[in-house]
């Protein structure tokens, strides 16, 4: 007995495998604490810093002369900004306008302004506020706020003998056009997409459709340059709890400068160190109501035509607009298709090379022999030789985004056919994996966001190397790896995998298969709305 | 980043149907791939089938007691509720066998794991490479707790018995009736000698007693965890009626993996693969992977609970225990024997353990509804 016992004890080779198996988990999750550990110093501890210096304000003063010399000292050296001097009526009152050049196009209001102004008799019954020709203009007391608001575009009216000073009309500088949205073109449905302006963006929003229920609500965020935030979202279909979890996460956001909706997607995602994205971003203002009526939030940014929708699950990421505006048919079997194509565009070159280094034996003999035929005068491991192809089409796909527009379609195709041809040729890679590459270049380019693409383009490159270490065992570990981190993944408490797990069935409507419109009668119990039925 | 805990809050707990599918998931295991043979060795009849289906009764049986006693103790797993039935220390004692045995299994189904693995898909690779990778997965997996555990099942579940069911079907060109006759040849005795073999394939059933603490609605524990049952159950009846239909008695006995032997049996040509033993392979490793780390989950949780240790760290410390236990078998014979140990160890802990508790319980009148209320 004992002895049986004692022959079982391993070997200290064992053990110290054993050792390793312990040691190796233990230094990721280290590494993994602290780099979590810097993203939570990156919310907290640059916040407390910069609350306690406040600068000293500035009255406006009643002194037209000194409120002037004022302006002119702190934003009057920048060669951009005008103060434009006049008298008011008959009494001689001394009033300035101010504004930047070029952000206020609207020469006609100044004119009328200016009209207005010389014809005004200091004891006018009216308050003047109520005698400017526009729709916009309130009163400011500080000096900061005045300088600031100036800055930002505002036409600011000084006059001599008043202790407050006169905001008129919100900034209108250059716009782009509205255009079809570059990014997700559709064949069929609307051709309009975000610009630039979030004015013009919440506007586009509101024509989608009357209702009473779409709320917006503002935020500032920069703290060197600031920047208007817009959260949207369905009143009486939101989920109370989870419009607090965005709003508190935006009000957390420390930021120098958002340039772009991406900052923000970075500031408030759940686990920076996913390679799968959290929120997801948009051009199309169908897309976005689409989203708001399922109970879900958006986020606009000013100065970017990208807006943000959260909480994103993983089938979002393969949805297009257009399955809904075509017949139900073909929607789900161009969804079914893009599916299929997600999988391509993660798994082909790994299968590849477990098939063509490790397991020959497992495909038709015949398809065996033919590839084995064409690689023999292939000098690398399969590995090599796939990564020489897919790195060739990364680049290729890289510069076709920077040719000039006419040239980029042809160098495309003749970049591709000369490298796939040529390097067949020159018997650096096999002709079947021309076809493999071209396929899982193709599959990544039919998923409709552009984002999620990369995501999949990134774990490629991870699969393969699983499968050059381990074979198809090493496959099958990276998809395991790929559904745990999946399924541990939430986006703003939304498990990323719903509705295929946590199971919800009614939720199966909208997923690989899109039922009929009529069918869709509630809302996805996933975004737990407060109104559930759909009419 | 700053946790979510508003919208959606969720402690550890799963719905009925992700339980029913983490007991479904414990249990088949490396048994469908030996089970036609091992059970085959001990009946040496045809009616292996019958030994399977008396078998899933008898677990139903067992579990229907051990969801009556964990019911009893609502909101606490079999760790915490043996201590105040049999007090503290032999409590822990008994509890430490159970996670000893869910160790020994885990190990046991990565050994099996490895073995299929090395002598179909990877040929002359050290076992450490395929097994090491694999319990650091698992680590990661359950690292999330119960509730990822359920999730990934519920993706894998879906895809294995979708294969599972398209193999049997291809292999039905090779089903002889005739093979299963002739019907109680030998009379009921070699049925009921079979059936201590046939319980090694449900073992994994104790979890039951943990599960039924994770539940959010526990009102449905006693449904979810008879549909758990069943599934495997009708599995397991299903692949033995068709590998021994298939490829006889005789040939199931000899061949070391038999239900991989039935499919590489036969050839579907014209058809992207010929052989179907290759998808059966990959979902095979699937499905042992949420095996193992339904496993891995169980005695983690056991050892925290016990220990009142953090249940993070003891993951770690579990994975070389994990791995050491996959190593002790020295071949693939010893690991078939250890499977027949934990067969026979599991009647023990199956029977005893759950009769033993509740009539503790009962007699020292723990639990139940005054215990509810305090």
């Amino acid at each position: 007995m004992l002895s049986s016992i004692k022959s079982h004890i391993p070997g200290w080779s064992v053990f110290f495998q054993a050792l390793i198996t312990l040691v190796v988990p233990l230094l990721i999750y280290r590494i993994y604490k602290a780099l979590t550990s810097l993203a939570d110093d990156k919310l907290v501890s640059s916040g407390g810093a910069d609350s306690s210096d406040e600068e000293p304000t500035h009255p406006i003063s009643a002194s037209y002369d000194a409120n002037i010399d004022e302006i002119r000292n702190t934003i009057g050296i920048n060669s951009d900004v005008v103060i434009r001097e006049l008298t008011m009526g008959d009494a001689k009152v001394r009033a300035a306008l101010i504004f930047v050049k070029g952000m206020q196009e609207d020469q006609l209001l100044k004119m009328e302004i200016m009209r207005m102004l010389r014809d005004t008799e200091p004891d006018h019954p009216l308050p003047i506020i109520e005698r400017l020709p526009t729709n916009a203009a309130h009163t400011i007391s500080t000096m900061e706020e005045l300088t600031k608001a100036v800055l930002f575009g505002y036409l600011a009216l000084m006059i001599d003998g008043r202790d407050e000073g006169f905001l008129i009309n919100p900034p209108s500088g250059p716009a782009r056009d509205i255009t079809e949205p570059v990014s997700e073109s559709l064949l069929r449905g609307s051709r309009i997409g975000f610009t630039e302006d979030i004015n013009v963006n919440t506007a586009m929003l509101r024509k989608q459709g009357v209702t009473e229920n779409l709320q917006v609500r503002s935020f500032m965020v920069g703290h060197t340059i600031q920047k208007e935030l817009a959260i949207l979202y369905l009143d009486q279909i939101v989920n109370p709890d989870l419009l607090r979890e965005v709003t508190g996460r935006i009000e957390k956001i420390k930021l120098d400068f958002a340039a772009e909706s991406g900052y923000i997607e970075q500031m408030i995602e759940d686990n920076y160190l996913s390679p799968f994205q959290q929120t997801q971003n948009t051009e199309r203002p169908d897309r976005v109501i689409a989203a708001l009526l399922e109970g879900r939030i958006a986020i606009l940014l000013d100065g970017t035509p990208f807006a943000l929708i959260v909480p994103v699950t993983f089938s979002m990421l393969l949805q297009s607009p257009e399955d809904y505006f075509e017949r139900w048919m073909p929607g789900s079997l161009l969804r079914i298709l893009r599916f299929l194509a997600a999988f391509i565009a993660l798994m082909a070159p790994s299968l590849y090379i477990s098939f063509i280094s490790f397991h020959p034996g497992l495909i038709p003999t015949e398809l065996a022999l033919t590839i084995i035929e064409t690689r023999q005068g292939v000098p690398f491991p399969a590995l090599i030789e796939v990564l020489i192809l897919e790195i060739a089409i990364e680049i290729l796909r890289e510069a076709g985004i920077r040719l000039p527009k006419p040239i980029g379609p042809a160098m495309g195709i003749v970049g591709g056919l000369v490298i796939g041809e040529a390097a067949v040729k020159a018997g650096i890679v096999s002709p079947f994996l021309v076809i493999v590459v071209a396929v899982t270049a193709i599959s990544s380019f039919s998923i409709p966001m552009y984002s999620a693409g990369i995501t999949l383009r990134l774990l490629r490159f991870v699969a393969m190397l699983f499968a050059s270490i381990l074979g198809m065992f090493g496959t099958i570990l990276f998809f395991l790896l790929i559904c745990c981190h999946l399924s541990k993944l939430k986006s703003f408490g939304v498990p990323y995998l719903t509705p295929l797990t946590p199971f919800r069935w009614s939720d199966w409507k909208d997923f690989f298969v899109r039922v009929p419109i009529f069918m869709m009668k509630r809302r996805p119990k996933l975004m737990k709305t407060m109104q559930n039925k759909r009419r | 980043m700053s946790a979510s805990k508003s919208f959606l809050a969720q402690d550890d707990k799963i719905t009925s149907s992700q339980a029913a599918l983490v007991l479904n998931n414990t249990m088949l295991g490396a048994g469908i791939l030996t089970l036609p043979r091992s059970v085959s060795e001990t009946v040496k009849t045809p009616d292996s089938w019958l030994s399977v289906l008396l078998g899933g009764l008898v677990v139903m049986l067992v579990v229907i007691l051990m969801v009556k006693l964990s019911l009893r103790f609502p909101g606490k797993t079999v760790y915490q509720y043996t201590q105040i039935v049999i007090g503290r220390y032999p409590g822990i004692l008994w509890c430490l066998l159970l996670v000893l045995y869910y160790i020994a299994i885990a190990g046991f189904e990565i050994r099996a794991m490895s073995e299929v693995t090395m002598f179909y898909l990877l040929e002359g690779t050290p076992i450490w490479a395929i097994t090491i990778p694999f319990i650091w997965v698992g680590a990661y997996l359950v690292r999330g707790g119960i509730n990822a555990i359920a999730r990934v099942g519920q993706i894998i579940f879906p895809i294995s018995l979708f294969i599972l069911i398209v193999s049997y079907l291809l292999s039905l060109r090779l089903f002889h009736l005739d093979n299963l006759r002739p019907v109680l040849g030998n009379g009921i005795f070699p049925v009921i000698q079979g059936l201590k073999s046939t319980v090694l394939v449900y073992s994994g059933c104790e979890v039951v007693m943990t599960l039924v603490a994770k539940l959010e609605q526990p009102k449905q524990a006693l449904k979810a965890m008879l549909v758990g049952i069943s599934i495997p159950a009708g599995i397991y009846f299903i692949t033995i009626i068709m590998v021994i239909g298939g490829l006889s008695v005789d040939s199931a006995v000899t061949s070391t993996w038999p239900t991989i032997d039935l499919i590489r049996s036969f050839e579907v040509t014209g058809f992207l693969f010929e052989r179907f033993e290759f998808p059966l392979m990959v979902i095979w490793l699937m499905q042992m992977f949420c095996n193992y780390s339904s496993f891995f989950y169980h005695s983690s949780l056991g050892v925290s609970q016990l220990f009142n240790l953090p249940y993070k760290s003891v993951i770690f410390a579990l994975v070389p225990v994990i791995f050491l236990a996959t190593m002790v078998p020295k071949n693939i014979n010893e690991v078939f024997m250890l499977g027949d140990d934990i067969g026979y160890f599991s009647i023990l802990l199956f029977i005893l353990f759950p009769v033993t508790l509740t009539l503790v319980a009962l007699i020292r009148s723990k639990g139940g509804p005054q215990h509810e209320k305090s």
